[in-house]
C-alpha cells in the first residue's frame, strides 16, 4: 500500500492548528475560522468524539464565547485564580519530573533535539519553554513537511504520548467549557492515529508514492503506451462550439498532453465520461428485449480535477447505493482510473473551498502539467512501471486554498423549517427570471437525473431501442404526470426544489458531512439568465436568517 | 448483477373492458407481489409508465389501466396473446400484516380503487383476520364505475360495510356526493384500533384524509398512496423525488404523518 503526499498536507495543519490553540488565547479571526471549518469523519472514537464536542460547542457558542475562552484558558493552561497551581500546565517536563518542574530531563532532551535539527525558538515564542506542547506540536508539523517518519516515531514516543495523555485528563479536570476538553480530545486522538500510521510508514506496510518529473515528448509516450490498455480522457477544446462561437472545452479521448486544457475550467463536468448524455440501454427486437453490451472493453484513465472527483462519490449514492445499483453506471464506473489534474488556483466562480471539495485522495495518479512537463505522483502501483524509467522528484501535489467567492451554506433545523423555507417569498424572483432552459442541470458534476426514451427506427416495425437522456428538474415538465398535471408549478419551486437538493436533502438522505453541490460554479458559468446560484444559496441563507429575526 | 432497468416480455391472457376508459389486462405472471405495489409497463417505439397491481391470481396478475395518454392509449391496442414489457414489482406495499385484528377503512376514488383492490379481496376470502372493514367508493358517474362484479361480492360480505356513491348523479345501489360526504358513517371513535387506507387523484387523497381527521381519526393511521411522475421506479432517474424522499422506492404508500410533511 502507498501512501500520498497529498496526505501529509492535512497532519501538518492538524499539528498546526492544535499548536496554535495551545499557545495563546483564541481571537476572533482564529473562531471565525473554526467555526467555518468542516470536520473528517475520523476512525479513532476519541477523535471523533473530540471533533463532535467542538462542531457542538462552535454551533451553539454566543457572543461572550471569547471571554469565557480566555477565562478558561488562563485557568486551565496557567493556573489563573488557582491557589495551589493546580492546572494543566502544557510542558512535558512538569509532567515528567518526580517534582513537577520546569527544565528537567524532558526538557533538556528536547532542546538538543531541536539544535540538532538547528532549530531555534523564534522570537514570538521567547516565551515558550522549548518543551511546551504548542512547540512540540509545532515540530511534528515540521517534520511532517520534512517527511521524516523515523523521527516522527522517535519524538511521538519518547516524548509527546509520554505526558500528552495525562496532560489530557487534566484538561478534562480544569476545564469549564467544552472547548478545551474538545481540544484535548482531539489531540490525543490524533496522536494515538499518528502512532499508528508512523508504525506502519516505518515498517514497511505503507510507503510513501514515488514522484517523477515526465518531459512532454516522454509523456505523449506514455500516454500511447497506456492507451493500449487504457481509454484516456481529459478536458479538451472543441474549437467553435461554445456560446456565441467561443470554444467549448469538455471531456473527450485525448491522444497527447497538449491536448488536455489545463489553464481553464471545462464547460462540462468529467461525468459524461462514465455516465453519457445519452445511452442506449436495450434494444427491443419482435417480442424481446436485449441489454446493449459494452462497445470498447478497455479500463478509463479519467483525468479531473479535485471537485469533479469528489462530485464521483455523490454520483456513486444515487446509481449504486440509492436502492438496488445500476448496471449501466456500475460497469463504466469499475473501469475508471482516476488521474487527479492538480488544481492550485481558482477560476471565476469556483468556490470549493468553502464546500471542502478542494482536496481530494481518492487518485491513482496526481498530475501537475505545464507547456513542457508534467509532473506526476504515483500511488496505484499498477502505473509505476510506465513511469519508472523517469527522472525521480520530490512532488508533492497541491490544492486550491481559498477561492475568490465562498458558499455560506444554510443550516436547516428541523421539518418544521423545511416547510417555512419551502414558503417563503424569496424563491417567486425565479418564477419569471429562469427561463427553464436546464443548462445550469447540464453542466453540474452531481445532477444525475435522466428520462427515458424509446427510439423507433421504422414506423412500421416493432424494432427499436430504450434509451435514457440527461434530464433536468428545472425543465416544466420534469413532475408532469398524464393530463398536465404538475407537483411542482412555477420556476420559483424548481429553483427551490434544485438548491435544497444539492445543500440539504442529499445530505439528509445519505448522511455524513458532505453535500451534494462541489462548488464548481459551472452552473454560474452557464446561465443565459445571469441567475447565480451562489448568490441564491447565500441569498437564502440571508433570508432564512432574516425571517428568524422576524419570528423572535 | 441484475438489469434493473431491463423489461421482459409478459404474455397478455384477457383483456375485460370495465368502462369506456378503463380496462383491465390480466397477464401471465408467476412471481410474489404485496398490496400496493406497482410494475413498470411498457411497450416498445411508445414507454414505459408505473401502474398497479390491481388482481392477482394463480400465475397472473392484472392491471387496470385508464387510457390518459400515448403509453395507455397504445396499451389499449393491445390483444390477448400480445406481449407487454413488465418489470417490478415495485415499491412499499401496504403494512397489511399491521392492519390484521382491527378495523379497516378504505376510501377510494376511480383507479384509485386499483392500488387497495388486492387488499379487499384478500380481506373478503378471509375476514376472520379483521374486526370490521369500512369501503366508501367514489365514482364520477355510473359510467365510470369499475369493478362491479367485485362490488357487488364486497356488499355481500358480512364484515364489509360498503359505501358505492357516484359524484353527483343517482343510481340503483349507489349513493350521491364525493367521498368526503360519507367519511362521517366511519365510526372512528368506537374503533379499538384501525387503519385509513386512501387512494385515489391527489385532492381527494388530501380532502378524504383532513375529513378523517376531522371525524375522530388520528395521523399515524392514515395511509395514503402517492402518485408521482416516474421514469425509473428504482431510486435513479430523480423524478419522483419529494425533498429527501423517492416515492418510489419509499413509496408509493406513505403513513400520513409523514406524507403531510413532504413540501412539494
Ligand atoms: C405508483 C403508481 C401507480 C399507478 N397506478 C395506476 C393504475 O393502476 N392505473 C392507471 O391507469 N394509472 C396508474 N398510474 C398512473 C399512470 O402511470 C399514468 O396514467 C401513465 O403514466 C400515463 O402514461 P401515458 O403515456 O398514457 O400518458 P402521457 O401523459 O402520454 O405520459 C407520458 C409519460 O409521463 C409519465 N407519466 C405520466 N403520468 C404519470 C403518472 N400519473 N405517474 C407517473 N408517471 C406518469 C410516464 O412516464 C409516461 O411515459 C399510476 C402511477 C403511479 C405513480
Ligand atoms: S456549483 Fe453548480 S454546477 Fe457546480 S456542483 Fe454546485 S450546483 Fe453543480
Ligand atoms: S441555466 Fe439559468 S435559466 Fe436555465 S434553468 Fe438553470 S437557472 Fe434557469
Ligand atoms: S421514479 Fe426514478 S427515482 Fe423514483
Amino acid at each position: 500500500m502507498m501512501i500520498t503526499k497529498s496526505e501529509l498536507q492535512p497532519r501538518a495543519d492538524l499539528y498546526r492548528l492544535l499548536s496554535r490553540l495551545y499557545r495563546v488565547e483564541v481571537d476572533q479571526p482564529l473562531l471565525d475560522a473554526l467555526k467555518e471549518l468542516r470536520f473528517p469523519q475520523a476512525e479513532n472514537e476519541t477523535l471523533a468524539e473530540g471533533y463532535a464536542m467542538l462542531r457542538g460547542y462552535l454551533d451553539s457558542c454566543g457572543p461572550e464565547a471569547l471571554d469565557d475562552l480566555a477565562v478558561d484558558y488562563a485557568t486551565v493552561f496557567l493556573a489563573a485564580g488557582s491557589a495551589d497551581g493546580a492546572a494543566a500546565i502544557p510542558c512535558e517536563s512538569v509532567y515528567t519530573s518526580p517534582k513537577k518542574l520546569f527544565m528537567q530531563e524532558a526538557w533538556e532532551d528536547v532542546v538538543r533535539i531541536y539544535r540538532e535539527k538547528n532549530l531555534a525558538r523564534e522570537t514570538d515564542h521567547s516565551d515558550l519553554m522549548e518543551d511546551h506542547l504548542a512547540l512540540e506540536l509545532e515540530y511534528m508539523s515540521l517534520l511532517v513537511h520534512q517527511r521524516a517518519p523515523q523521527d516522527e516515531k522517535y519524538f511521538l514516543e519518547n516524548h509527546l504520548l509520554n505526558w500528552v495523555p495525562q496532560l489530557v485528563a487534566d484538561i478534562d479536570r480544569y476545564a469549564r467549557v467544552d472547548f478545551y476538553k474538545a481540544v484535548g480530545r482531539i489531540t490525543l486522538g490524533f496522536l494515538q492515529m499518528e502512532e499508528q500510521l508512523l508504525a506502519a510508514l516505518t515498517d514497511g506496510t505503507l510507503r510513501q508514492a514515488p514522484s517523477y518529473s515526465v518531459r512532454a515528448e516522454r509523456m505523449d509516450k506514455i500516454l500511447a503506451q497506456l492507451k493500449e490498455r487504457y481509454r484516456v480522457f481529459a478536458p479538451k477544446r472543441i474549437p467553435k462550439r461554445g456560446p456565441k462561437g467561443t470554444d467549448l472545452i469538455r471531456y473527450g479521448e485525448i491522444d497527447r498532453l497538449s491536448d488536455i486544457v489545463y489553464k481553464e475550467k471545462s464547460h462540462f463536468s468529467a461525468k459524461e465520461v462514465f455516465y453519457p448524455i445519452s445511452q442506449t440501454m436495450f434494444y427491443f427486437t419482435g417480442e424481446s428485449a436485449s441489454q446493449k453490451e459494452l462497445e470498447d472493453e478497455r479500463d478509463i484513465i479519467l483525468i479531473a480535477r479535485p471537485c469533479d472527483i469528489n462530485a464521483i462519490r455523490r454520483l456513486d449514492n444515487i446509481f449504486l447505493h440509492n436502492g438496488q445499483s445500476d448496471l449501466y453506471y456500475s460497469r463504466m464506473r469499475e473501469k475508471l482510473h482516476i488521474f487527479m489534474l492538480e488544481c492550485r488556483e481558482s477560476f471565476d466562480n469556483c468556490f470549493c473551498v468553502s464546500v471542502g471539495t478542494n482536496v481530494c485522495d481518492d487518485y491513482s495518479v496526481a498530475i501537475r502539467i505545464d507547456d513542457i512537463c508534467a509532473l506526476a505522483e504515483i500511488r496505484d502501483e499498477d502505473f509505476l512501471p510506465y513511469f519508472e524509467d523517469e527522472v525521480p522528484i520530490e512532488f508533492m501535489p497541491e490544492f486550491v486554498t481559498q477561492n475568490r467567492r465562498n458558499a455560506r451554506l444554510p443550516k436547516i433545523r428541523d421539518r418544521q423549517q423545511l416547510g417555512e423555507i419551502c414558503k417563503l417569498e424569496y424563491w417567486n424572483q425565479f418564477d419569471e427570471k429562469c427561463i427553464a432552459c436546464g443548462g445550469c442541470n447540464t453542466v453540474c458534476p452531481t445532477c444525475s437525473c435522466f428520462d427515458t426514451v424509446d427510439i423507433i427506427y421504422d414506423e412500421t416495425s416493432r424494432d427499436g431501442e430504450r434509451r435514457r437522456v440527461w434530464s433536468s428538474c428545472m425543465l416544466r415538465d420534469f413532475t408532469q404526470t398524464a393530463g398536465g398535471a404538475l407537483a411542482r408549478k412555477t420556476q420559483g419551486a424548481n429553483m427551490r426544489f434544485k438548491v435544497l437538493h444539492k445543500v440539504y436533502d442529499y445530505n439528509l438522505r445519505f448522511g455524513g458531512s458532505e453535500h451534494m453541490c462541489v462548488g464548481c460554479g459551472r452552473c454560474i458559468d452557464r446561465c443565459p439568465e445571469g441567475i447565480d446560484y451562489l448568490d441564491t444559496v447565500n441569498g437564502l441563507t440571508d433570508a432564512l436568517a432574516a425571517a428568524e429575526k422576524e419570528g423572535n | 448483477m441484475t438489469n434493473i432497468m431491463l423489461p421482459t416480455p409478459h404474455r397478455i391472457l384477457s383483456v375485460l373492458k370495465e368502462t369506456q376508459a378503463e380496462y383491465t389486462f390480466r397477464v401471465e405472471y408467476d412471481g410474489p407481489t404485496q398490496h400496493g405495489q406497482f410494475f413498470q409497463l411498457s411497450i416498445p417505439k411508445v414507454g414505459e409508465a408505473p401502474i398497479s397491481v390491481s388482481g392477482k391470481g394463480e400465475g397472473y396478475v392484472e392491471f387496470t389501466i385508464r387510457k390518459v395518454g400515448r403509453l395507455t392509449q397504445g396499451i389499449f391496442g393491445l390483444q390477448p396473446g400480445d406481449m407487454l414489457f413488465m418489470r417490478g414489482p415495485y415499491g412499499k406495499p401496504f403494512p397489511v400484516d399491521d392492519f390484521k385484528g382491527k378495523d379497516l377503512v378504505v376510501i377510494c376514488g376511480g383507479t384509485g380503487m386499483a392500488p387497495v383492490k388486492t387488499m379487499l379481496n384478500h380481506f373478503c376470502d378471509h375476514p376472520e383476520e379483521i374486526n370490521s372493514l369500512y369501503l366508501i367508493a367514489g365514482f364520477k358517474d355510473i359510467n365510470c364505475v369499475l369493478f362491479t362484479e367485485e362490488l357487488e361480492k364486497f356488499k355481500r360480505q358480512e364484515k364489509f360495510h360498503t359505501i358505492t356513491t357516484l359524484d353527483n348523479s343517482s343510481a340503483p345501489g349507489f349513493e350521491t356526493g364525493m367521498v368526503t360526504a360519507h367519511i362521517p358513517k366511519v365510526p372512528f371513535r368506537d374503533f379499538a384500533d384501525y387503519n385509513v387506507a386512501i387512494v385515489g387523484p391527489p385532492v381527494m387523497m388530501h380532502f378524504a384524509a383532513l375529513e378523517c381527521l376531522k371525524n375522530g381519526a388520528v395521523e399515524d393511521k392514515i395511509w395514503v398512496s402517492f402518485e408521482r411522475k416516474m421514469s425509473c421506479a428504482v431510486g435513479k432517474c430523480g423524478h419522483c423525488k419529494i425533498n429527501e424522499t423517492y416515492v418510489c422506492l419509499e413509496g408509493p404508500v406513505f403513513n400520513y404523518s409523514r406524507a403531510k410533511n413532504l413540501f412539494d
